[in-house]
């Protein structure tokens, strides 16, 4: 059996843990954010024939960025196989973020595969992003736009990290 | 001789003397070199003339001792981690080797006293299974269950990824991949909150935790860890037995941890170690082989059989003695001698025949009978007890007739026939310890066959007129059948041995004084009295006279007939004891 340990980060009310919510399987509730500071959760995807599970650690977000305490993402984060970065779409501090986050990563276990949720499509409308923030958003990694409301472009997501996952694997 | 033609010459003698020499040298020159070893060839060579070496002598070691030390000296100090990576497999068996010798005999005679304390309880399981009906065994799992491990994982320490599992059949883990990243996160959390960073990861940590009937138990190795899920109180050895299987795991899978990039399936041949750990633990038989060690109940029952025989003895001494005292105190009685003993005991002593009967007082008194050998005596007992009751035989004392020792005097109370009392008065066979019978005090019956003539004559009236005290002419005939039936009473009393006693009692009607009724009562009495008195077979009955006036009249339907009743003397009589009379 395949497993990969996944890690969900992003800042406070990016939607991380709706992007969960509906589509992966929880054992536990959310209160374990406040207390324990993670929740794991289970995402099977078949990718090339091969189920994996990404066992996702769901990383409670902090509202800014000066309260993320490198010590405690640097013990959730070790030996992630990749990394899920998630970002609001109505707000810039959220997505700026995901630059700092993942160079945080990236010190702590190097470069894995990620991907970036860029969340809330569904309020398109409102979308703090200008085109120049995408582009540097982009920089970053693969941008998955998404809606936990809708459930648009969730599975897709997850696909593509399961994808990148596998591909590392068979490159090894 | 010149200086050059010298140096020339010496080179010439040098030449002729030592030429085949520095041949030789320079061949043996040539030679060395061609033998001087390549690093190839000494790698070749080298284990071989150490092996060679090392079994001559211990020269080879020495030398190479401080160079070892100093590499791993160096070793330590830049990379501990390694080192101790690299050494783990080893060392904890080596420590627990040790230790184990010693826990061996404390945990041995620990063994041994939670035996012996085992009984009393298992009987309480037996009774509570009768009781309740639930098997004994599943009472004892109940009761006696220790600890048992419903859960084993092995987890990748780097990334809390799930790497093998173990369960007994009736347990589900459906979630043992969450659970185990979980519990990865909880180890860190702890570490993070209390200040140790990284303490989740290293060999300290957390190490156990309790969740109502639930402990988890983590062992962390390098590179895994293992975690047993399990219910009730886990004992020490349960821990070596984890730390025994990390150790296991890391001696047997220490490159596929290395290379854990998220496939488990190498490690699914950890099942077996881990499914060592998955113990049930009862706390019934920890040693079974020392069965003949089960001394206790055998020292309880002996204890029982002393106590009983203790008991009884003194209950059998108590009782011996209160038997024995109980026959003391029945009159009539004496005992001799006593022996008591085991099986049969013996009794020896004097009975009086009127006493109660030994047998009767032994069982009375709580004592076997069957077991004690009796031999008594016939003797005559004079204490009044038995007097009175050989009195009592000897007179055949009536139901209502009560005895009592007056000194020498056996004096009769109560109600018998005359017959009885005059039989009685005889004389003739007082009984032993009575010299004389008084029955003054007794109240006689006339014999049933006299009875109706006595019934006669207390019915009878004799009628007076008005204010007289002199019988009327009616009066004057009842008088005189009264008389005659009177006569033949007596006659038959006396015959008996008795007298008879007549009480005339006189009455008056109601008009007139009081005192003058009284009077005329009591005349009518005595005028009546001395009329019987006159007539020569009632000359030995003893007349007494009472005038009741209108004291206790009699009852008719109507004055007139009222005032004729009670114009009358009527009788009362009743046997007494013949005496003769005083002179």
């Amino acid at each position: 059996m395949i497993q990969k340990k996944v890690c969900m980060v992003g800042m406070f009310g990016a939607g991380k843990t709706s992007l969960v919510r509906q589509f992966v399987y929880s054992k536990f509730s959310e209160r374990y954010h406040s207390t324990v500071g993670v929740k794991i959760d289970r995402k099977v995807v078949v990718v090339d024939d091969i189920e994996m599970t990404m066992v996702l650690w769901d990383l409670s977000g902090r509202d800014t960025e000066a309260e993320a305490s490198p010590i405690y993402l640097r013990g959730a984060l070790r030996g992630a196989h990749g990394v899920i970065y998630v970002a609001d779409g109505t707000s810039k501090p959220s997505c700026d973020a995901v630059s700092d986050l993942q160079g945080l990563a990236n010190s702590i276990i190097g470069e894995v595969p990620s991907v970036i949720a860029l969340n809330k499509t569904d309020l398109v409308d409102s979308w703090a992003l200008t085109e120049s923030d995408r582009v540097f958003l982009g920089s970053n990694g693969p941008v998955h736009s998404t809606s936990a409301k809708s459930g648009d472009g969730v599975e897709a997501m997850y696909t593509s990290i399961a994808q990148s996952l596998v591909g590392v694997r068979q490159r090894r | 001789m010149t200086e050059g033609d010298d140096a020339s010459e010496l080179a010439v003698l040098r030449e002729l003397l030592f030429s085949p020499d520095r041949r030789r040298a320079s061949e043996l020159e040539e030679k060395v070199n061609a033998q001087r070893l390549t690093p190839e060839q000494l790698a070749q060579q080298l284990p071989e003339a150490i092996i060679m070496r090392a079994g001559r002598d211990n020269q080879l070691a020495r030398a190479l001792a401080p160079t070892v030390e100093n590499a791993i000296n160096e070793s330590v100090r830049k990379r501990p981690g390694d080192f101790a990576d690299a050494i783990f497999p080893v060392l904890g068996p080596a420590i627990r080797k040790a230790i184990a010798e010693a826990m061996k005999e404390l945990v041995q005679s620990i063994n041994r006293t939670m035996e012996s304390s085992f009984s009393p309880r298992r009987m309480r399981w037996r009774i509570e299974a009768i009781r309740s009906g639930v098997p004994y065994a599943k009472i004892v799992l109940r009761r006696a269950l220790v600890y048992r491990v419903e859960q084993v994982f092995l987890v990748h320490a780097e990334t809390g990824l799930l790497l093998c599992k173990a369960s007994p059949p009736d347990v589900a883990t459906p979630d043992a991949d969450l659970v185990s990243a979980m519990l990865t996160a909880i180890r860190d959390f702890v570490g993070d909150s209390f200040d140790a960073p990284n303490a989740g990861r290293s060999a300290g940590g957390l190490h156990s935790f309790s969740v109502g009937e639930l402990t988890v138990l983590v062992e962390p190795g390098p590179r895994a860890l293992i975690a047993a899920v399990l219910r009730g109180q886990p004992k020490a050895e349960f821990r070596r037995n984890l730390a025994e299987t990390i150790e296991d795991v890391h001696a047997h899978f220490g490159s596929a941890l290395v290379d854990f990039d998220g496939d488990s399936a190498p490690f699914a041949a950890t099942a077996p170690l881990l499914e060592r750990c998955l113990v049930t633990a009862l706390d019934t038989d920890p040693n079974p082989r020392t069965t003949p060690v089960n001394w206790r109940p055998a020292l309880i029952a002996v204890s029982l059989i002393v106590i009983v025989g203790v008991a009884w003895a003194v209950q059998s001494a108590f009782g011996w003695q209160r038997a024995m005292r109980a026959l003391e105190a029945t009159p009539g009685l004496m005992v001799v001698s006593s022996e008591r003993s085991f099986r049969t005991s013996t009794i020896r002593g004097l009975r009086d025949p009127d006493a109660a009967q030994p047998n009767a007082v032994l069982a009375s008194a709580g004592a076997d009978t069957t077991a004690i050998l009796q031999r008594w005596e016939s003797y005559l007992s004079l204490d009044s007890a038995t007097t009175l009751a050989r009195a009592s035989r000897m007179l055949t004392r009536p139901d209502h007739v009560v005895f009592t020792l007056r000194g020498d005097s056996l004096v009769a109370a109560g109600r018998a026939p005359m017959t009885w009392v005059a039989a009685a008065q005889s004389g003739r066979a007082l009984p032993a310890g009575v010299s004389g019978l008084d029955v003054s005090g007794m109240e006689l019956e006339f014999p049933s066959a006299l009875q109706p003539l006595a019934d006669t004559l207390t019915q009878s009236r004799i009628p007076f007129d008005v204010g007289t005290a002199v019988p009327a002419a009616a009066g004057s005939a009842s008088l005189t059948s009264f008389a005659r039936a009177l006569e033949r009473l007596q006659a038959a009393v006396r015959a008996m041995g008795a007298d008879v006693r007549l009480d005339v009692v006189g009455r008056s009607d109601a008009t007139g004084a009081d005192s003058t009724n009284q009077a005329l009562s009591q005349q009518r009495a005595e005028a009546v009295a001395g009329l019987l008195a006159r007539r020569s077979g009632l000359r030995e009955v003893e007349f007494t006279t009472r005038g009741l006036g209108t004291t206790q009249p009699l009852d008719a339907l109507d004055d007139a007939a009222r005032a004729r009743l009670n114009r009358s003397v009527s009788f009362v009589l009743r046997p007494v004891s013949h005496h003769p009379r005083p002179q």
